[in-house]
């Protein structure tokens, strides 16, 4: 036996062996540069990266603050909604689940089963993909009972607006809907399925009701499971909305209006809160909480009278007669007349070859301005603007804050509209003409003011010519827009010119012996009528041909002074229609006037004793 | 045969320490993959043990492999071979279909994997072949090697498992370089091959194409072989210089890191380990790769010395191949990380070839007889 002495290396071939040091060698150096490279040179970036991947901020909800009346009624509350959700994850049987969900809720399977189709793509299988929104408690009760043996149902529970009063606050409170794309990407603290105001105080109080959300970092994994969570930031609630509405009286005007289209509201002159903000037709703002179905929406959209708009700030009509108190004070305060000044009203006045009359067949006769107003002369303010100009007349109408908004919170107020030379060119590339101006001296033509205008300068009038800002919110400081163009003199002409027009005028309607009460009232003309001469008895004409009637007024009794505004589209004469209809917004206020009422229920109010006769068919007041 | 106690003096004890090391980590670094967080539990999947089970069956088959002379491997190398590619045909005829590739017999209760055994006895026979060619290899040599191997690869690749079959050929390739070409088989490869590779585009299967695709660009398919890639890459880079600590990789623990205990075990390393821990895995295979080299180097015959280069290139690949697609170097092929990556077959396979080469090593002192 000999040991092997040959040198192994003679059986590895030499080149090999090196080929072998080299890749290893080779292998060390490639991963080690790229170990290098992804750990500690990027290895922050990396880290970064993975930090994302795992830790997620999730905003908490906050509740959202109630709406209440001056005294406290809730108007608007957020309650819990019990949604019906189905984690397919945990169910073992999805068909055989849904067929009991449909027999506990009498939803129709086949609907069900959509649904699940449907949601699929969206909803991640361990999330819990909504079946039905908004439980009714009985079917909710059942499936409580019976959940357990089902795996994979899940009550979700979210918060829901609620409005008690419903149609009754509508206008006022607009509604909230789930977010859309844009709110989303505009708010970054918006999350899908959020509800956000849309209309009313909640689009424009959306920040304070919603409060602040809170934020907590989750810990997901890669399936978007969430494991631990801590609180960053706990959620502010949305703090209450306390409004200067007052829902019994808010009510009542509601009902007086019933049956008409038509705005009513009532403010207090001295701080311009609004106490009632009636809009007839109306809808029912809860039914848009949980998504407006198609055709509902579209059966309000395209129902003639409009139930949407909130007539008292978006409705914007010729003001008709009611404008005379404007035209009054322009006239007094821009030095045109003189209160003591006599008028003759013959009946008509020419404008180049052009006849205007006056709605009292035959005239006024002699007039003072207290008489012209009081028998709502139309010549007397023909004559008025005529002198004035439409551009002088236009400056003072917007410094007494008509044709520009008022600035109430309510989304999409409308400005109205004072014509004057510049408008017209701008409008219609045509010049002014004189018998333009002179329509627009009653109030007719193009001008146009919203019940909340009226109401307004109203009550601007009435404090002393402080021009207030509406303001719907009780906890909101009085605030003072301008003053109006006025001396003191002037204003309490005014002032018992509309006195006198209750006790021997237009407004009689609204006379009581226990309360100063004020009024004006109008009938604007729609359409315009080819010939003057042609005049037809309201009941006789057509709907929307009627002319709209306004009554502006304001009582005082005991120390407390309110603004009452109605107009009735196509309801008429302001005195006939709006006349019997705030005076009882009068009595809510001050309680029942004392003694008989001054004519029967349902009685013309044309036939009331002492008034002057008007013919009802006639246009003016 | 007598049992000749220089034997165990003789034994490559590095190469039996570095293994044992390396599967240490690998079970180690299983039992953090195993783990997934549910809230503040930590759950765990019964990875790590089942692979310690793996590994002392492995043991097993590393031990009885140096009982014999490894010159009977020689003899065995054609039979095995022939028996096995009869199973890979019945694997394609009659196998069980797991994830859309048919790659198991059932035997008994068992999956059994011919390619597994296919690697070996390819290794074996590639071993045999070349160690008969005293001079560098002809283009007649190739040829023959080339007949014998490629049957078998595609075999493996239309089951389909691209990775063991590439793993297969690759390694047939590194041992004919290990051998050494002629002068001009050489310089013709040298010019042909970078022509022909991309040739080998066109007999990609879309999935194949895109992976490669992705390699370049993750953000090319971000949820799909691109999730891979940036996750896997997240895990590695976000662990930095020293690691989140063991058990504390978030990306694997929050199950972001796909197929962490199988393919892309060795990121769950690299995130809870960080630079550190990866150099110092990466230097024990790289001192484990040696140890086939000294014995190749050292052994008393060509086979011997062949059969320690094949198992060095079959390491090799897999190692190149696995941490090149976890560091996002090379595209997504499913190759495990020897002893790191969780597997059954491949365990035992690795403790196998780990015993061959030992055996090798151990005989090297051999007196001949006569």
């Amino acid at each position: 036996m000999r040991l092997e002495t040959e040198t192994p290396q003679q059986h590895a071939p030499r080149s090999g062996l090196i080929l072998l040091q080299a890749l290893v060698l080779g292998l060390f150096c490639l991963f080690t540069l790229r170990l290098w490279y992804l750990q500690v040179h990027k290895g922050g970036t990396f880290s970064d990266m993975a930090r994302d991947n795992q830790l997620r901020q999730v905003l908490i909800g906050s509740a959202r603050g109630r709406i209440l009346d001056r005294s406290g009624t809730p108007l608007a509350v957020s309650e819990p909604s019990f949604a019906l959700g189905l984690v397919r994850e945990d169910c073992e049987d999805i068909d055989g689940t849904l067929t009991k969900v449909s027999e506990w809720t009498g939803v129709d399977k086949h609907v069900l089963s959509e649904t699940v189709k449907r949601g699929k793509k969206r909803v991640k299988p361990f999330e819990p993909l909504i079946l039905i929104t908004d439980l009714p408690y009985e079917a909710l009760a059942r499936i409580e009972a019976n959940a357990m043996l089902y795996p994979g149902l899940e009550i979700v529970v979210r918060q829901k607006r609620y409005y008690p009063t419903g149609a009754l606050m509508s206008h006022v409170l607009g509604y909230v809907a789930e977010a859309n794309e844009d709110e989303l990407e505009k708010n970054p603290q918006l999350s899908l399925g959020d509800s956000v105001g849309k209309q009313g105080l909640e689009l424009t109080h959306e920040d304070e009701l919603r409060g602040s959300k809170g934020r907590k970092q989750v810990e997901v994994d890669a399936f978007g499971r969430q494991h631990n969570e801590f609180i960053l930031e706990p959620p502010r609630a949305g703090a209450d909305l306390k409004l200067s509405i007052d829902i019994g009286l808010q009510k009542e005007c509601s009902r007086l209006l019933e049956g008409q289209a038509g705005a009513l509201l009532v403010m207090e002159p001295d701080t311009g809160k609004i106490l009632a903000m009636v809009s007839q037709p109306s809808f029912d703002n809860n039914m848009f909480v949980l998504g407006v179905p198609a055709d509902k929406w579209r059966e309000l959209r395209d129902n003639p009278r409009h139930p949407i708009q909130n007539r008292v700030t978006q409705g914007v009509y010729p003001p008709g007669s009611v404008f005379k108190l404007l035209m009054a004070a322009a006239g007094l305060s821009e030095g045109f007349v003189r209160p003591g000044d006599v008028v003759a009203c013959p009946g008509v006045y020419k404008v180049g070859n052009r006849d205007f009359h006056d709605w009292k067949k035959g005239g006024h006769g002699a007039l003072d301005l207290r008489g012209a107003l009081v028998h709502s002369c139309d010549i007397y303010f023909y004559k008025l603007g005529d002198r004035m100009g439409i551009d002088r007349l236009h400056d003072y109408a917007v410094a007494s804050g008509f044709g520009t908004r008022t600035g109430i919170d309510l989304p999409h107020e409308k400005a109205g509209l004072i014509p004057s030379k510049e408008w017209k060119k701008k409008r219609f590339g045509a010049a002014w003409s004189k018998g333009e101006t002179v329509i627009a001296s009653i109030g007719q033509g193009y001008v146009l003011t919203s019940p909340l205008q009226i109401g307004r300068y109203l009550s601007a009038l009435v404090n002393g010519g402080r021009l207030m800002k509406p303001e719907l919110v009780e906890t909101e400081a009085p605030q003072v827009d301008a003053t109006l163009p006025l001396k003191d003199g002037d204003r309490q002409v005014i002032l018992d010119a509309m006195v006198a027009t209750v006790e021997s005028g237009t407004a009689k309607s609204l006379l009581r012996s226990d309360a100063v009460m004020a009024g004006k009232t109008g009938t604007a003309q729609v359409v315009k009528l080819i010939n003057a001469d042609i005049r037809r008895k309201t009941h006789e004409m057509p709907y929307e041909q009627r002319d709209h009637a306004w009554l502006a007024s304001w009582g005082r009794k005991d120390g407390k002074t309110y603004v009452v505004v109605c107009l009735v589209e196509h309801g008429g004469h302001g005195g006939e229609v709006s006349g019997p209809l705030v005076r009882k917004v009068y009595e809510y206020l001050f309680g029942p006037a004392p003694g008989k009422p001054p004519r029967a229920a349902g009685a013309a109010p044309a036939a009331a004793p002492g008034e002057p006769a008007v013919d009802p068919g006639d246009v003016g007041d | 045969m007598p049992f000749d106690r220089r034997f165990i003096l003789s034994v490559n004890w590095s190469l039996v320490a570095l293994t044992a090391m390396l599967f240490g980590v690998g079970v180690l670094n299983l039992y953090s993959a195993s783990g997934f967080r549910m809230g503040d539990e930590l759950s765990m999947q019964p990875f790590y043990n089942r692979q310690l089970i793996w590994g002392l069956a492995g043991l097993g088959c590393m031990l009885a492999m140096v009982v014999f002379d490894y010159k009977y491997l020689a003899a065995i190398a054609w039979p095995l071979v022939i028996s096995t590619s009869v199973l890979l045909v019945l694997v394609l005829v009659m196998g069980k279909t797991v994830g859309g590739a048919k790659r198991w017999l059932p035997i008994g209760g068992f999956a059994f994997q011919p390619s597994e055994v296919a690697k070996i006895a390819l290794l074996l026979l590639a071993a045999k072949i070349l160690s008969k060619r005293s001079e560098r290899l002809g283009w007649l040599d190739l040829a023959g090697i080339l007949a014998v191997s490629l049957p078998v690869a595609l075999l493996i690749i239309v089951e389909p498992d691209l990775g063991t079959g590439l793993n297969v050929l690759l390694l047939v390739a590194g041992l004919i370089l290990y051998r050494g070409l002629t002068g001009p088989v050489f310089k013709t490869l040298a010019i042909a091959g970078p022509i022909l590779i991309p040739c080998g585009w066109f007999f990609l299967k879309p999935y194949q194409k895109g992976r490669i695709l992705t390699l370049f660009d993750p953000q090319r398919d971000p949820l799909g072989a691109g999730y891979h890639i940036i996750q896997s890459q997240i895990a590695i880079g976000s662990g930095q210089m020293w690691g989140k600590g063991f058990l504390e990789g978030t990306q694997s623990q929050l199950r972001y890191l796909p197929e962490k205990h199988t393919d892309f075990a060795v990121a769950v390393f690299a995130e809870e380990w960080g630079f550190m821990g990866g150099i110092a895995l990466l230097t024990l295979f790289c001192l484990f790769l040696l140890q086939f080299y000294v014995t190749a180097k050292n052994a008393k015959d060509r086979f011997g010395s062949y059969l320690a280069a094949g198992v060095f290139f079959y390491f090799f690949w897999q190692i190149l191949i696995n941490m090149g697609m976890v560091l996002g170097i090379m595209p997504v092929v499913g190759i495990p990380l020897p002893f790191i990556s969780y597997g059954g077959s491949a365990t035992i396979v690795n403790f196998t070839l780990v015993g061959i080469v030992v055996n090798v090593s151990m005989r090297r002192y051999l007196f001949k007889k006569g």
